[in-house]
């Protein structure tokens, strides 16, 4: 700990030295976060871990010269908070460059050498991101460049290996990306038209583990190649994206028992005016999965990006079971309407109206043992928000969700009823208060539960909260939480105490899971 | 517990010592467009605000701003610039919902959060002011009822000295 203070330090003191000599128009800025929570043993929900202090943190610096720029991002896991996958893998790093760069970036060419986060076209094929929350940082060690030739064509480059958790993963990925704008090759007016194609190859060893026979699952050498076709539309008020993406013969999963080759398909479309939206995302996925490596597990070797293309809620009960996406074969897509309704005199009197639809599929009849093709996710919701004037504002949504916890394997699916009433007044141009009620009604699963929130704020500074989350049926337990949280320019911070229940954390259509647990948090973030 | 609060102080010392610039990333735009960030800076100072369809607080600040936007524009002239970090999970929502709620504002997309990662933006919502000559210089992170006035007092102050 005392090394990583002082490496700290002197990373920020070099840092910083620099930008004190004036390099030029140089500058130097960055960011701090630390998510850390001391655990309490609480019998209630069978919490007794045996260590009781998590602490995730990350500091990240980038240092600008004109078209030049360089950064480090170093994390610390003292260790990784519960739930993380990260920390539980052996041999995992608790302090490390998670990731380090030097790039030069002209108007027409850029060239990258480190830790590379990217995605070719809507990452079917590719794509290397962090998401904090999850414990994932996919960031490819290597070179990238990008070449343009004026607006008419792109082409991008990238060869290295991909980060898996605290380690780089033993595998090597090299690919490219051209993008061709017909809108500029023809001078169209008021369109855009875009065509798009990627390629990928993953190459790794097959003979690195004796107990690992991968020939006898239909694998035959050590490259795995990806390819994507797309096109991008826009005219007007309509949009509209499709891309295709196939793969040669892989394990889609880690637990996959044959090697098969892969495909995907994914459209988008919308239409848009002031007032009005409307849009569908519509996906097939077969045996799309691609791992980072073959030999490894878990949530974070992922190459590609197949998130639940699903409705993300901001209300507890409406998240409790979220969809998990099926990999293996899937079909479906959401359809979601926006109207705004505004009093042409005031503009504080308005009504927005909003409704989805997601649903979801088995892809192939094998897929269940009913011989069918099941159910996997169905959500129909609404909601209708009505600021009233300056001070008031409500919101009411209910969502009809109905999902199988079986991934379509058996014929069976829960059903949940969820109602929801947000009130919001603005007491006067710095406090404000918000309630939440919340209702789950379902016969099956954990039953019912009811949950409620109460908000103050104190702008521009505080805000404080106290929530809970109660299951009427099944356990019977409470999950109370309170905390505040101070905020100053780009620092904040938050303390909260509180009972965490089992289950998915999601953030972006990717989830992991979470053991339950009490304890106090504390969340800083900073950046400058 | 001492050393990650003695490390927290280290970079918090150095957080005033420096300034930053509005970096020059490519981004999607509403029309579906790949624009460079610089091209936004020149003219009027910005008021730049991260959002996500999942993110509750970030949308109240920018209903909240568009709410009192023509009485703040009489007060300095400024654009808006609303970045959405939303991925391919949400982005067509994103832009439809962007359309819908009728904000007057520059709506970029920044789909593989290349922008986002460029101005240290750990969490959202998180606001910037930017001057004319591309110089960050207000940021506010975390949204309460009433702390979007931060933005439009800073607006004001640079466009008196501009």
């Amino acid at each position: 700990m005392k090394h990583l203070v002082l490496m700290i330090a002197g990373l920020c003191g070099i840092a910083t030295a620099n930008a004190q000599i004036n390099l030029g128009k140089g500058y130097l800025s960055g960011s701090f976060e630390t998510n850390t929570i001391y655990y309490l043993n609480d019998s209630k929900i069978g919490s007794e871990p045996t260590d009781h202090f998590g602490s995730n943190n990350y500091l990240k610096l980038d240092y600008t010269l004109g078209r030049f720029s360089a950064g480090i991002q170093a994390d610390a896991y003292l260790p990784a908070l519960l739930g993380y996958e990260l920390g539980e893998r052996p041999g995992a790093n608790h302090f490390y460059l998670s990731s380090k760069y030097i790039q030069w970036a002209d108007t027409n060419f850029e060239v990258l050498v480190g830790d590379i986060f990217d995605q070719f076209g809507n990452g079917l094929v590719f794509r290397s991101y962090e998401d904090r929350q999850l414990g994932i940082n996919t960031g490819v060690e290597g070179i990238r460049g990008i070449y343009r030739f004026g607006n008419y064509v792109s082409v991008k480059g990238l060869y290295g290996r991909p980060r898996l958790y605290t380690k780089y993963a033993d595998s090597w990925v090299r690919g490219a990306n051209v993008n061709v704008s017909l809108t500029d090759i023809f001078a169209m007016d008021n369109v855009l038209l875009t065509l798009e194609g990627s390629y990928l190859n993953r190459h790794e060893a097959l003979d690195k583990d004796a107990m690992r026979d991968f020939a006898a699952l239909g694998l035959t050498g050590p490259d795995l190649n990806l390819y994507s076709g797309g096109i991008n539309f826009n005219w007007k008020n309509l949009f509209f994206r499709g891309e295709y993406a196939g793969k040669g013969k892989d394990l889609p999963t880690a637990v996959a028992e044959k090697a098969v080759n892969g495909r995907a398909v994914l459209g988008e479309i919308g239409y848009s005016r002031k007032g009005l939206g409307v849009s569908g995302t519509f996906r097939m996925l077969d045996n799309m999965g691609t791992l980072i490596s073959l030999y490894e597990t878990g949530t974070g070797n992922v190459l590609n990006y197949l998130p639940a293309i699903t409705r993300q809620y901001t209300y507890m009960l409406a998240n409790l079971n979220p969809y998990q996406v099926n990999v293996e074969g899937e079909l479906g897509g959401q359809i979601d309407v926006s109207y705004r309704l505004r009093n042409r005199e005031d503009r504080y009197r308005y009504w927005i109206f909003h409704g989805n639809l997601s649903n979801f599929y088995t892809l192939r009849r094998e897929q269940s043992q009913t011989g069918n093709r099941e159910l996997l996710w169905l959500d129909m919701n609404f909601d209708v928000e009505r600021q009233w004037n300056r001070k008031w504002k409500t919101t009411f949504l209910f969502s009809f969700q109905e999902w199988n916890p079986h991934h379509g394997f058996k014929h069976r699916t829960y059903v949940s009823n969820i109602f929801v009433a947000d009130v919001t007044y603005k007491i006067d141009h710095k406090k404000s208060i918000r309630a939440e009620l919340q209702y789950l009604l379902s016969d099956e699963y954990e039953g019912d539960w009811v949950a409620g929130l109460v908000e103050f704020g104190l702008a521009p500074h505080w805000s404080f909260y106290i929530s809970d989350m109660y299951n009427k049926d099944l356990t019977k337990t409470n999950y109370y939480n309170g905390g505040f949280s101070y905020t100053k320019n780009r620092t904040r911070i938050q303390i909260s105490y509180g009972r965490n229940r089992a289950g998915y954390i999601c953030s972006g259509g990717v989830c992991r899971y979470s053991p339950a647990y009490t304890g106090c948090n504390i969340a800083i973030t900073s950046s400058f | 517990m001492k050393n990650l609060f003695s490390l927290l102080c280290c970079v918090m010392v150095y957080c005033g010592a420096t300034a930053q610039s509005l970096p020059n990333v490519r981004v999607e735009n509403a029309d579906g467009e790949v624009i460079s960030t610089s091209s936004l800076t020149g003219s009027k100072p910005l008021i730049i605000s991260y959002w996500s369809i999942a993110c509750k607080p970030c949308l109240q600040e920018l209903n909240a701003i568009n709410d009192q936007l023509e009485e703040w524009r009489e007060k300095a002239d400024f654009d808006v610039v609303a970045v959405s970090i939303d991925d391919v999970r949400l982005r067509a929502t994103a832009k439809a919902r962007a359309a819908a709620m009728d904000w007057d504002f520059i709506c970029l997309f920044d789909i593989n959060q290349s922008l986002k990662r460029a101005m240290n933006v750990s969490q959202t919502p998180q606001s910037f002011v930017v001057d004319t000559a591309g110089n960050i210089v207000f940021s506010h992170s975390g949204y309460t009822p009433g702390s979007e006035q931060l933005l439009i007092d800073k607006v004001i102050e640079i466009s008196k000295k501009e």
